[in-house]
C-alpha cells in the first residue's frame, strides 16, 4: 500500500518536471531558434513566476539585440559588468559574424561554452552560470561566472581530534573535490560527475585511485548509483539509505566522514568515495565492522598508544551494549556471581527502590537517550539548562528520592561514555538502540537471555556484506595479514599491505625495510 | 544448493566447537566411570576413530571431488539403496539434533530450575533456524567469531584453577592395565565420529587443505580432550565419576583473592557459544540431508518444518537428564560408529573394489 502512494507520487514528481519543460519544445533535442525574441519568449514561459531570474537586455555595438539570463545571487554580478556588459556594449560589430568572432577571442572569461540545446541552457542557468543569448544565431553563450554565498572551510564538528588535519569539508562539492586533489595530486585520482534527483538535480561525484581501486567495484557504485531515481538528494545520507546491501540493519555499512583525511586514507587502500554536492559528509564503500571502529587518530599517534586506545574502545563496546543488560541479569537472577560484600551493598542501596532491576534499568536508559537527544536539538542558549537537569534531577535528586539505586546511575552513566567512545556516531547510535532488546532478554531469561541476544548480534553482523566485502572481516573470515590493523595497529613501516579484498589489484603500500634505524640513514 | 563457500580453516573451527561444546560436559564422568584414574589416556584412543572417520570421508571425497554425499553414495551402491540410506541419515541426524538440544537444555536447566524446557530449547532452535538460512558462510564466520573466545576461556578457566590443581592424582598409571582405558574410550569415540559431518562441508570449500585441516581438528579436540581430563582428574580425583558436570564442578572451585569465584556462569555463557554452533552444524547436516536425499532444488523452505520436528524429537524422545544419559551410554556407542564410520567405509570399500570414481566434468 504505502509503496503504491510512493509510486503514484513519484510518478506524479517526473510529471511535474516534465511539465515545466513541456511548454513549447517538449524533448531533450530541443534547440535554440535564430531571432532572439522567440528564445526570450521560451524562457520567459519556464521561468514564469520567478522572480530570482533576471533577464538583461543589450544592444551590442548599439546593434545586435541580445539577453544576459542569470539568477540573482547565483551569478558573479561585478564580473559580468566589468567583463562582459563593458565589452560588449563598446564593442564596434556590426554584423553576427564579427559579434561571435568578438565573443571568442576577446571576452576575458575562463570557461566559455556554447550551447545549443534548450536543456543545456536551462542547466547553465540553474548552476548560476549566466547564459548570453544573442539575436541572428542558435548558439547560447555559457559565461562561467557562477559565484554564490558558501561557508568557509571549517573544522569538522562531529570528528575532533587532537592531532591531525584540522580542515573538514564544505556543503560545496567543488571545494571538496578540491580538498581531496589537494592531498593526492597523482593523475589516476579519477572524479566521475552525475547527476542525481529529478527537480535538485544534485551534483554526485564518484572518486577512486585507479590501479588501486577494483574495477567491479567502480561499475558496481555506478550501477547502484545510476539505479537511483528520485525527486531529490539533501544529503548522503539519502544515496547511503538508498545503495547499501542490508537496508533493514542497524548498523552503517558505508563509511560517513566530513574529514578529507579519512577519505584519501580510504581512497589508498583501494575503497571508493562518495560525495554529494550541498552536504560536507562524503561517503565511503566499501566499509567493515571494524573500520568504522577505528579513528583517524590512530594513524598519527605513536602505534603503541593507538593499540592499546583501540583495546580499550573494543573493551568499552562491549560495555556499552551489555552493561545494562548484565547487571539486571545478575540482579535478577545470578546473585552468587557477585562476591557477597558487593552483593550486599548494591542491595542495600536498592533497598528504597520500588521498582524491580528490569524497569530501573529501562527508566534509566530511555532517560539517558531522551537527554543526548535533547542536547543535541537544543538551541545552545539553554543547553546549559539540560546539563544541570540532567545532573542534579536525574542522577542526584532521584537517588535520594529513592526512585532510583545509585549503581544504576553508575551503570547508565558509564554506557553513556562508553557508547560515545565509538569513533563513528552511526555505528555508536545502532548499538545504543540494540542495547534496548538485550536489556529485554536479561530481565526476560537472564544470562541465557544476554547470551541469545550477543550470538543474535553476531550472527546478523556475519550476515552482512558490504558491497561484497564481509562486514566482520579481517576477523571472519579471517585474513591473517590484515589483523596488523585491527586487533593492534602496526606501526606504519610494518603495514606494508593494502586490505585484501579492496586493494587486491596493487597490494603493496611501501617499500620494504623503511623501519628506522640509525645504522641506516646517512646512505 | 547453498552456493556459499567456506575455508578449510572454518570448517576445521566449527567442527572443534561442533564436538567439544557438549563433550567438555559430560564426557570426564562417563570415561571415568569405566576408566578411572586412566581417564586422560582414553581420549587417545577414541581418536583413532576420529583419524580414520576423516581420512575414510577425504577419501571419498578425493574420488568423487564436490560431490554430495548421497551422489557419492549413487555412483556406487545405486539409486535404490541410496534412498533407503537416506532415510537413514535423515532419522539418524533428526535424532542426533533432537538429543543434542536436550542435552543443552538439560545442562542450561540446571542453572534456570523454574525455566521451562521448551522455551531454552526453542530460543536456540529459533537463533540456529535464522543462521542455517543464513547459509553455511554465516555458520562459517560465527563459528571463527567463537573460536577463539571458546578456546581462550576454556584455557582462561584451567590457568584459574592451577592453585587447586593435584597432579600426585594421576597416580597410579594403568593400575589394571590398558582394559579400563580402552573401555573408556568407548563414549569418546562417538564424539570423534562426528568428524562425519565434513563430508557434507567438504562440497562447499573453497580451497584444497581439507585432509590437513580436518587431522589437525582431530588433533586439537584430542589435546583439548586430555587437558580438561586431567584437569578434570587433579580437582577431583576419583570422585569424577560421580558428578555429571566435572569440568563445571571444577571451575566452582576457582577463587581468586576472594574476589574472582563462583565463575559458572561465565562458563555457561561461553558453553552456550559452543552449543549453539554445535546445535546449528547438527541443524543445517540434518537439513541438507533431506534435501540431497529428497533432491530439492532449495533447502530454505524446509528450515522450519524440520525444526518443529527437531523440537519434537527433543521432548519426546528424550523426556529427561536420566534418559539422555543413558542413551549416550547404551544406544550412541553402537550407532553414531556404524552411521559415521562403518557405512563411508564401505561405501568406500566399494568405490575402490569396483573402482568408481568421478573427476569434475568440464562443461
Amino acid at each position: 500500500m504505502v509503496r503504491r502512494v510512493k509510486n503514484l507520487l513519484k510518478t506524479k514528481h517526473i510529471n511535474l518536471s516534465h511539465s515545466a519543460t513541456q511548454k513549447k519544445p517538449s524533448d531533450k533535442q530541443a534547440t535554440l531558434t535564430y531571432t532572439i525574441n522567440e528564445n526570450i519568449e521560451y524562457f520567459r514561459s519556464i521561468y514564469a513566476n520567478c522572480s530570482d531570474v533576471v533577464f538583461r537586455p543589450i544592444l551590442i555595438g548599439g546593434v545586435i539585440q541580445a539577453y544576459l539570463l542569470y539568477i540573482d545571487g547565483l551569478a558573479n554580478v561585478e564580473e559580468a559588468d566589468e567583463q562582459i556588459l563593458n565589452p560588449l556594449m563598446n564593442s564596434s560589430a556590426k554584423n553576427t559574424n564579427e559579434m561571435m568572432n568578438m565573443l571568442e577571442n576577446k571576452i576575458p572569461v575562463t570557461n566559455l561554452r556554447k550551447l545549443s540545446t534548450l536543456p543545456e541552457c536551462i542547466d547553465s542557468i540553474s548552476t548560476g552560470n549566466p547564459l548570453l543569448l544573442c539575436d541572428g544565431i542558435n548558439i547560447g553563450y555559457s559565461l562561467c561566472l557562477a559565484k554564490w554565498e558558501k561557508r568557509a572551510i571549517g573544522e569538522p564538528t562531529a570528528e575532533v581530534g587532537i592531532k591531525g588535519p584540522r580542515e573538514g569539508f564544505t556543503e560545496t562539492i567543488n571545494v571538496s573535490t578540491s580538498q581531496l586533489r589537494r592531498i593526492i595530486k597523482s593523475p589516476s585520482l579519477k572524479m566521475e560527475e552525475l547527476f542525481i534527483g529529478q527537480l535538485t538535480k544534485t551534483k554526485v561525484v564518484i572518486s577512486y585511485i585507479e590501479g588501486i581501486a577494483n574495477h567491479n567495484l567502480i561499475e558496481e557504485v555506478h550501477n547502484r548509483l545510476e539505479r537511483i531515481k528520485i525527486d531529490g538528494i539533501l544529503d548522503s545520507g539519502y544515496i547511503e539509505e538508498l545503495i547499501e546491501d542490508h537496508p533493514y540493519s542497524p548498523f552503517p555499512q558505508i563509511l560517513s566522514t566530513e574529514r578529507p583525511d579519512v577519505v584519501c586514507s580510504n581512497l589508498l587502500e583501494g575503497r571508493v568515495a562518495i560525495l554529494v554536492d550541498g552536504t560536507p559528509f562524503v561517503i565511503i564503500a566499501p566499509t567493515t565492522f571494524f573500520s568504522l571502529l577505528q579513528s583517524h587518530e590512530d594513524y598519527y599517534q605513536r602505534f603503541p598508544i593507538s593499540s592499546a586506545v583501540r583495546w580499550l574502545r573494543y573493551l568499552f563496546l562491549i560495555i556499552s551494549v551489555l552493561l545494562p543488560s548484565l547487571y539486571v541479569a545478575i540482579l535478577t537472577f545470578h546473585h552468587e556471581m557477585v562476591p557477597t560484600a558487593l552483593l550486599l551493598s548494591v542491595a542495600a542501596s536498592r533497598e528504597a527502590v520500588p521498582f524491580p532491576a528490569l524497569v530501573e534499568a529501562l527508566m534509566m536508559e530511555v532517560t539517558f537517550e531522551a537527554l543526548r537527544e535533547a542536547g543535541i536539538r537544543l538551541p545552545k542558549q539553554v543547553g546549559a539548562a539540560v546539563s544541570i537537569v540532567g545532573a542534579l534531577v536525574i542522577g542526584q535528586a532521584a537517588v535520594q528520592a529513592g526512585l532510583v539505586s545509585a549503581p544504576m546511575v553508575i551503570v547508565v552513566a558509564i554506557t553513556g561514555i562508553a557508547s560515545f567512545m565509538i569513533p563513528r556516531y552511526a555505528m555508536g547510535i545502532g548499538f545504543r538502540i540494540l542495547r534496548f532488546p538485550i536489556i529485554f532478554l536479561a530481565g526476560a531469561l537472564g544470562l541465557l537471555g544476554v547470551m541469545m541476544g550477543i550470538i543474535a548480534i553476531i550472527v546478523h553482523l556475519s550476515t552482512i556484506r558490504s558491497f561484497g566485502v564481509p562486514y566482520l572481516s579481517p576477523l571472519a573470515p579471517l585474513k591473517g595479514s590484515e589483523l596488523k590493523d585491527t586487533l593492534i595497529r602496526a606501526p606504519w613501516w610494518k603495514l606494508k599491505t593494502r586490505p585484501h579484498l579492496t586493494g587486491e589489484y596493487n597490494k603493496n603500500r611501501q617499500s620494504p625495510g623503511l623501519k628506522p634505524d640509525p645504522s641506516k640513514g646517512g646512505e | 544448493m547453498d552456493k556459499g563457500r567456506i575455508s578449510s580453516m572454518q570448517m576445521g573451527m566449527m567442527m572443534y566447537l561442533t564436538i567439544i561444546a557438549t563433550a567438555i560436559l559430560t564426557v570426564p564422568s562417563i570415561t571415568a566411570k569405566y576408566a578411572q584414574k586412566d581417564l586422560w589416556l582414553s581420549p587417545i584412543w577414541a581418536s583413532i576413530i576420529g583419524f580414520f572417520t576423516v581420512i575414510i570421508v577425504i577419501q571419498l571425497s578425493k574420488r568423487f571431488p564436490r560431490q554430495t554425499f548421497f551422489q557419492i553414495c549413487e555412483h556406487t551402491i545405486g539409486t535404490l539403496a541410496t534412498k533407503l540410506l537416506g532415510f537413514l541419515y535423515f532419522t539418524f541426524f533428526l535424532i542426533a539434533s533432537g538429543q543434542i538440544t536436550r542435552t543443552y537444555a538439560e545442562f542450561i536447566k540446571v542453572f534456570f530450575i523454574k525455566t521451562p524446557v521448551s522455551v531454552i530449547m526453542i530460543s536456540m532452535l529459533l537463533l540456529s533456524a535464522f543462521t542455517v538460512i543464513a547459509g553455511i558462510e554465516v555458520i562459517g564466520r560465527v563459528a571463527q567469531f567463537f573460536f577463539p573466545i571458546f578456546i581462550f576461556s576454556v584455557f582462561i578457566i584451567i590457568f584459574l584453577l592451577l592453585p587447586q590443581l593435584e597432579p600426585s592424582n594421576i597416580f597410579p598409571i594403568l593400575e589394571n592395565g590398558l582394559l579400563p582405558s580402552l573401555k573408556g574410550a568407548i563414549i569418546p569415540q562417538v564424539w570423534f565420529g562426528e568428524l562425519f559431518l565434513i563430508v557434507f562441508l567438504l562440497p562447499s570449500l573453497s580451497d584444497s587443505k581439507g585432509m590437513k585441516w580436518g587431522i589437525f581438528t582431530v588433533l586439537l579436540i584430542l589435546v583439548t580432550f586430555i587437558i580438561t581430563n586431567i584437569t578434570v582428574l587433579f580437582i577431583l580425583n576419583q570422585n569424577t565419576e560421580f558428578y555429571i558436570y566435572p569440568f563445571l564442578s571444577a571451575t566452582q572451585l576457582v577463587n581468586l583473592g576472594d574476589f574472582i569465584e563462583s565463575i559458572e556462569p561465565i562458563i555457561i555463557a561461553i558453553w552456550i557459544l559452543g552449543t549453539f554452533i554445535k546445535i546449528t552444524v547438527f541443524y543445517y547436516v540434518t537439513i541438507l540431508t533431506t534435501a540431497q536425499w529428497l533432491k530439492l532444488s532449495d533447502y530454505k523452505p524446509i528450515v522450519w518444518p524440520i525444526g518443529i520436528l527437531i523440537v519434537e524429537v527433543s521432548v519426546w524422545g528424550v523426556p529427561n537428564l536420566m534418559v539422555n544419559n543413558h542413551i549416550d551410554i547404551t544406544v550412541f556407542p553402537l550407532l553414531f560408529p556404524i552411521m559415521q564410520t562403518f557405512i563411508p567405509l564401505f561405501i568406500l570399500g566399494v568405490a575402490m573394489i569396483r573402482k568408481k570414481s568421478k573427476t569434475l566434468e568440464v562443461h
